[in-house]
């Protein structure tokens, strides 16, 4: 039995509304999303989560994943939302970019989140953001920017220009 | 009756699509975007629903249902939140019982659609039925009599206001009894029979009596730490909303939201293990804090503050623990609090990650609870290992 991304059913704002009032795509917790148009992609709580997003400049096409886990090979749960892990995630991402237009080689990365937000959690944000890296360099992707660790709850938007606007809880915003 | 908790995830996802069919149908009628926040199942005994339900007016639509499914399923809105509702709508309050009857029908034929896609059998649905309904006559016939019933609700999300709306079905209803326990749904959960974690082929299935005493051992924990307030404090204390739902994990951080909020966070160690956060928004937090202490703080969530708020956390903690413990019958610890101040959900997500190692869906205990005096109110999310709680309900129910 298969089930499609729960992304598919949260983007509603895809129906065809046309790219000037292209609208938002909100990326909940263990999703991820394409954008082909002008949407803004959000995602928002970045705790020891991380946010990938990426994007292939010539064409326009992004998309953004915000995953929980490093490795889903760690889980005895079955991988039921690929976007629940770092490796799975930016491995379903990247495919589905192509999909939708977008050369694997000319993708670049941003990453952001993967705070280390309690003691009682054992570093999953770190191993998060290392996890990213890691699989980002082994498919040949540059991360050109990050806005990552420290104890800091993160908001984050994806704009259709390609660039990553990274909100603090404490009202810092970067933009990447 | 034995609910498999692995089959009650697979019904999660069929009502999240339901859902998303339902958000769909009202972005169409509205040109509002509307996305789906949270989607989650509770059980409710007809006691508990009774007083749930107590002053509360609904309007929705009912079907009966025919084929793969029998009985009715109804989907209603909180009369309260029609209003925003109906601002969303083009012809606003004169559409009102159309739009309602028709966002109801494509919404409930949605949720049935997957349903009767993931029994292979069909569905037949009778014409909806428009109702306003007092208290508890908003649920289908029969639900107070019986064992309760499965509540799926969902929140909707939309730029200007969030919408909320229901959906109930009784377990009682043959087909669905056999869904809810796992007989029809053998292949539920890939890969959840495998797997170091794996301790027993019947590790999911929770025999349904116990699923309600749980839900009101969760209002007994939440009575306990509003106790525990009040003397600590002497102020009055209340719990608001307190209740025992089945969720995808990955939308608790959602659900407690962007706001900046303050509070604690705890591991339980025994059985069940699990977290507990106990969550405040900063201003209700800088204001209870404040009123532990004997004189204003320089800084309202300052190390004064943080010292109050962990302090008020270990009393809250310890009540709601006891009260699990007396009744399960088993033991459980949990460590020093740890105070957080972030975003609401990125001080969850962490806890959520770490319990998402071994579950993807789990038992979320929340509780609203709130004081006199002193505006404020805090949320408290139980997050217990769902393998643990299953074998202490199944261990309560033999003896």
């Amino acid at each position: 039995m298969s089930h499609p991304p729960s992304s598919r059913e949260r983007t509603l704002s895809r129906d065809g509304s046309g790219a000037a009032d292209a609208g938002r795509i909100k990326v909940g917790v263990s999703d991820l999303s394409v954008a082909t148009g002008g949407e803004t992609l959000t995602t928002s709580g970045l705790g020891s989560c991380v946010a990938v997003a990426l994007v292939d400049r010539s064409t326009g096409v992004r998309g953004l994943l915000h995953a929980m886990l490093p490795n889903g090979t760690e889980t005895d749960t079955g991988i039921e939302r690929p976007g629940k892990y770092v490796d799975t995630g930016i491995e379903t991402l990247i495919a589905e970019l192509e999909a939708a237009g977008a050369s694997p080689d000319r993708l670049e990365a941003r990453v952001a989140g993967g705070a280390e937000m309690l003691d009682l959690t054992d570093a999953v944000g770190p191993r998060n953001v290392a996890r990213a890296e890691q699989c980002l360099d082994a498919a040949g992707i540059p991360v050109v920017e990050r806005a990552v660790g420290d104890g800091v709850g993160r908001t984050v938007r994806f704009r259709a220009d390609g660039r990553l606007v990274v909100r603090a809880a404490d009202g810092f915003e970067r933009t990447l | 009756m034995r609910v498999d908790v692995r089959a009650l995830g697979a019904c999660n996802r069929l009502a999240e699509r339901g859902a998303g069919q339902a958000a769909g149908a009202l972005t169409d009628l509205t040109g509002t975007d509307l996305s789906v926040e949270v989607t989650g199942a509770s059980v409710a005994s007809g006691e508990d629903l009774a007083e749930a339900f107590a002053g509360r007016e609904s309007i929705g639509v009912s079907v009966g249902l025919r084929g793969g499914l029998e009985g009715e399923a109804v989907l209603a809105f909180d009369a309260d939140n029609v209003d925003a509702l109906l601002s969303l709508l083009p012809g606003g309050a004169s559409m009102g019982r159309s739009a309602v009857t028709e966002v109801g029908n494509i919404a409930l034929g949605g949720f049935l659609d997957g349903w009767a896609n993931y029994l292979g059998k069909a569905i037949d649905m009778t014409p909806p039925r428009y109702f306003e309904a007092d208290g508890a006559a908003v649920l289908p016939d029969g639900a107070l009599a019986g064992d309760g019933v499965f509540l799926f609700e969902s929140r909707l999300d939309a730029t200007t206001t969030d919408l909320d709306f229901s959906i109930y079905m009784l377990p009682d209803s043959g087909e669905f009894r056999d869904l809810v326990v796992g007989k029809t749904a053998p292949a539920a959960a890939p890969g959840a029979d495998g797997g170091a974690g794996n301790d027993g082929v019947d590790t999911t299935a929770v025999p349904y009596e116990s699923l309600a005493t749980f839900a009101s051992l969760a209002k007994r924990g939440s009575a306990n730490a509003a106790d525990n307030i009040a003397m600590m404090t002497g102020l009055d204390t209340s719990v608001d909303v307190s209740r025992l739902r089945f969720v995808p994990l990955a939308d608790v951080p959602a659900e407690v939201g962007v706001e900046p909020h303050a509070g604690t966070v705890f591991e339980l160690q025994g059985e069940p293990s699990g977290y507990l956060a106990i969550l405040f928004e900063e201003e209700s937090a800088a204001r209870i804090a404040a009123s532990m202490l004997p004189s204003e703080p320089d800084e309202p969530l300052g190390g004064m503050a943080e010292n109050a708020l962990c302090e008020l956390g270990n009393v809250m903690t310890s009540g709601f623990i006891d009260g699990w413990a007396n009744v399960l019958g088993t033991s459980i610890t949990h460590s020093p609090p740890e105070f957080v101040h972030d975003i609401g959900s990125a001080t969850i997500s962490p806890l959520i990650a770490k319990l998402s190692q071994r579950q993807d869906y789990g038992f979320v205990i929340d509780a609203a609870i709130r004081t006199e005096g002193v505006q404020t109110r805090c949320d408290v999310y139980a997050l217990p290992d769902e393998r643990e709680l299953t074998r202490a309900l199944d261990r309560l129910s033999e003896s």
